[in-house]
């Protein structure tokens, strides 16, 4: 087999033990490997109705076959496991260099089950699987729990080769807007898994190996590599606005095309784009690239954060930190976005989730609805000391805070006003407005996985313009462009790429690289097909664990007040008129159930 | 004569060039068998390439600072010493050297050093 290495390795933690089992060669012929392998082995083996936060649920680690081996962004680690937010299942992306050495020391995959009677830390190095007490890193943040850890090593040089990844205060007190953060404060997308691991009384997972990957043609592999990395160089947005900013580079475009959400999303413009852009973000930081496995474009920003408590180790805010945690919460000023970003690396939250939900508590006390009384803490749109409180509370589920921890669907619900809660599926959203990019409103009502940019970036067409000039506004052709978008992102992130490329790339670029690495010969519509067929997978499961067509919707906000001001003023979403079109291109019933024969084309 | 010259102001920690690296000379994907390797130190990556072969670890060691830094010399040090792991291919034993992939040099690190800390410079 190449690329891969065919073993999995499954851990109970009740009982302490540990196997390593074959992969079964068929099931990657069929899902790839990564998310659609995970996705499949899951839904296989758990029940839907579970209990995210219960010894039953599974939590799943899985590399695609293309990490490690030198393909280009090929860093993409995935976490499969039902989500405690919102009780989908949930597929979280981590990049940064846990996935790559996972494969070298000798896994594609790890499957956590049961609990631990005790904290504990899970460490593979170099063949040597231990499940060991984690005394000292209990109760750590995610960069200190890194350190010990390794101090605590006996060989001098393996802390040099040893990646680990982490939860934080967060996911110990099973908040559910926790997530696992990776290779020093790469937070991993998807909100809702620190819990999970968390329940499972695992706070970490180290590796490190010396095992070899295989590639079916080398020479051929190494030139189409180059060639990529070319490519990559040769494009602006990859070689020049990804290199040196980060994701972050969006925010001046997102402002002038009025996407970017204000204060909840009540508005969505700004006009002093300039203390928010690129030139803010340098001002306050000074920014040093940092590289994900194997990856040329580097989009990961290093920083020193200037707070004695995070003592110069600090990622610089990406864009959804500007949007979510910042802009949504009103908050401009770049210090305190990075401030708020670091407390949620270092705490293990979800950037995404819990500024939603901070977002949430601060509109209801706008509206009058609640007061600081009631909730015992202040939340007021822009004022960055109750944004960064509310946040340190959260994590440590100190007092109050315990209410606002639950989600921003939850607080809303409690106050009777749901319409003040912008998420779908309990998952507060990424921070783009659905009424001013038609494709990202319809995939963020549709998506398996709650309304999240990575799993279709679709922004790459409608506001980038990379491949095909679209218009935001317009709802023409968007049900296309969003399936083929999620079908892409099912894809990459099964091969254990980065969505990122395709800013530099186009999707058959990809194929050549697949192909010689793998020995296959798929052309890019069998691997679109594998791609639809691990997205009705997942809506399978779905389906099962209770989410129908009432789910796949918008917050009325979206479909009923227009935009009030701005560059895209008195847009709206018309995401209802997008739905039926979308749902008879993937082959759905009306109520958005897979018809018997699109799961039998699919080999399902 | 052709060096690589490299500045580790510019590197990323990506370790594409690792794999370049074991790709061209045992045909695999294997940072431990390859001829550079790139270690973190606080922020910053150092690119190491394997020099020649030791067979005692140096009787002095040092720590050298840089700026409010203190490195460790082994870290740094090209040889391919017995008193560390790297440059010793993992299955064998065999001490790892780089041959600046063939004559005249084509080095497949530099190829896939897409930051610019690698360079490939002739005086
Ligand atoms: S583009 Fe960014 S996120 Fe993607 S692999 Fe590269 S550095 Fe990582
Ligand atoms: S020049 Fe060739 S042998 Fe030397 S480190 Fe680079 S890839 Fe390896
Ligand atoms: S390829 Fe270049 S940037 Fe990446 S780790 Fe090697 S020297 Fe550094």
């Amino acid at each position: 087999m190449y690329g891969c290495t065919g073993r999995c390795l499954r851990v109970n933690l009740s009982e302490g033990k540990h196997s390593i089992e074959e992969i079964d060669p068929e099931l990657l012929d069929k899902f790839l490997g990564g998310r659609g392998l995970g996705v499949k082995v899951y839904s296989d083996e758990v029940d839907p109705q579970t209990d995210p936060l219960g010894p039953e649920n599974k939590l799943i680690f899985v590399s695609g076959p293309l990490v490690g081996t030198g393909a280009v962004t090929g860093a993409s680690c995935n976490v499969v496991t039902k989500s405690a937010l919102s009780g989908t299942i949930v597929c979280a992306k981590m990049r940064g260099h846990f996935g790559a050495e996972l494969k070298f020391a000798g896994f594609d995959m790890i499957i956590i089950e049961g609990k631990a009677e005790f904290p504990v830390i899970l460490s593979i190095l170099d063949d040597k699987i231990n499940i060991q007490p984690a005394l000292e890193c209990w109760g750590r943040t995610t960069s200190e729990t890194e350190e010990v850890f390794k101090k605590n090593l006996t060989d001098k040089w393996a802390d040099r080769e040893t990646y680990l990844v982490s939860i934080g205060p967060a996911g110990e007190k099973l908040v559910p807007l926790a997530n696992i953060v990776n290779d020093r404060l790469l937070s991993v997308g998807g909100a809702g898994i620190g819990a999970v691991m968390g329940s499972k009384n695992l706070k970490a997972i180290a590796v490190k190996g010396s095992h070899s990957l295989s590639v079916a043609d080398g020479d051929r592999f190494v030139r189409v590599v180059t060639t990529l990395i070319n490519k990559l160089n040769s494009a602006p947005l990859t070689s020049q606005s990804m290199s040196a900013w980060g994701s972050a580079f969006l925010v001046g475009l997102c402002n002038q095309k009025g996407v970017l959400p204000q204060k909840n999303f009540q508005a969505a413009a700004f006009t002093e784009s300039k203390d928010i852009g690129t030139e803010a973000l340098a001002n306050a930081f000074a920014l040093r690239s940092r590289g994900c496995f194997a990856c040329p474009i580097a989009c990961i920003k290093k920083t020193d954060v200037n707070h004695p408590l995070f003592k110069g180790k600090g990622m610089a805010p990406t864009y959804w930190a500007i949007g979510a945690l910042g802009l949504n919460c009103g908050i401009r000023d770049m210090t305190t976005i990075g401030m708020a970003n670091m407390i949620c690396a270092e705490m293990g939250l979800d950037p995404i989730a819990a500024g939603g939900t901070v977002a949430t508590a601060m509109e209801l006390m706008e509206k009058g609805i609640t007061s600081s009384d009631t909730l015992k803490l202040e939340f007021r749109f822009g004022q960055g000391e109750d944004l960064l409180q509310a946040l340190t509370l959260i994590a440590t589920k100190k007092g109050h805070a315990k209410r606002i921890g639950k989600g921003g669907e939850a607080l809303a619900g409690e106050y009777g006003a749901p319409g003040s809660f912008m998420g779908v599926k309990g998952l507060p959203m990424a921070p783009f407005d659905p009424r001013s990019i038609q494709g990202m409103g319809l995939h963020f009502a549709t998506c398996n996985y709650g309304p999240h940019h990575l799993y279709a970036y679709t922004f790459i067409d409608e506001l980038l313009n990379v491949h095909e000039e679209l218009d935001p506004w317009s709802t023409e052709g968007k049900p296309e462009l969003v399936k083929r978008y999620q079908d892409m992102g099912a894809v990459i992130d099964s091969l254990g790429l980065c969505n990122w490329p395709l800013m530099g790339l186009k999707f058959n670029n990809f194929v050549p690289m697949v192909n010689s690495c793998l020995g296959t010969d798929y052309r890019a519509e069998d691997l679109l097909k594998i791609g639809e067929r691990i997205w009705n997978q997942e809506k399978l499961f779905n389906m099962r664990a209770g989410f129908d067509h009432t789910h796949d919707t918008l917050p009325q906000r979206f479909v009923k007040e227009p935009i009030p001001g701005g560059p895209a003023e008195g847009q709206i979403s018309k995401v209802d008129e997008m739905l039926p079109g979308y749902y008879d291109l993937r082959g759905w019933s009306k109520k958005g159930e897979p018809l018997p024969e699109t799961l039998d084309a699919l080999g399902l | 004569m052709p060096r690589i010259k490299i500045d580790h102001s510019k590197c990323t920690g990506c370790r594409h060039c690792e794999i370049a690296c074991s790709l061209n000379h045992a045909g695999v994907a294997n940072p431990r068998r390859a001829r550079i390797r790139v270690f973190r130190e606080g922020n910053v990556f150092f690119p190491v390439i394997a020099g020649p072969f030791v067979d005692a670890a140096c009787t002095s060691k040092v720590d050298i600072r840089i700026g409010d830094q203190v490195y460790d010399m082994c870290l740094l040090c090209r040889a391919s010493c017995p008193q560390k792991p790297f440059f010793i291919e993992a299955e064998t034993g065999f001490p790892l050297k780089c041959d600046f992939c063939g004559i005249p040099p084509n080095p497949s690190c530099v190829h896939w050093c897409n930051s610019g800390a690698l360079e490939l410079v002739d005086d």
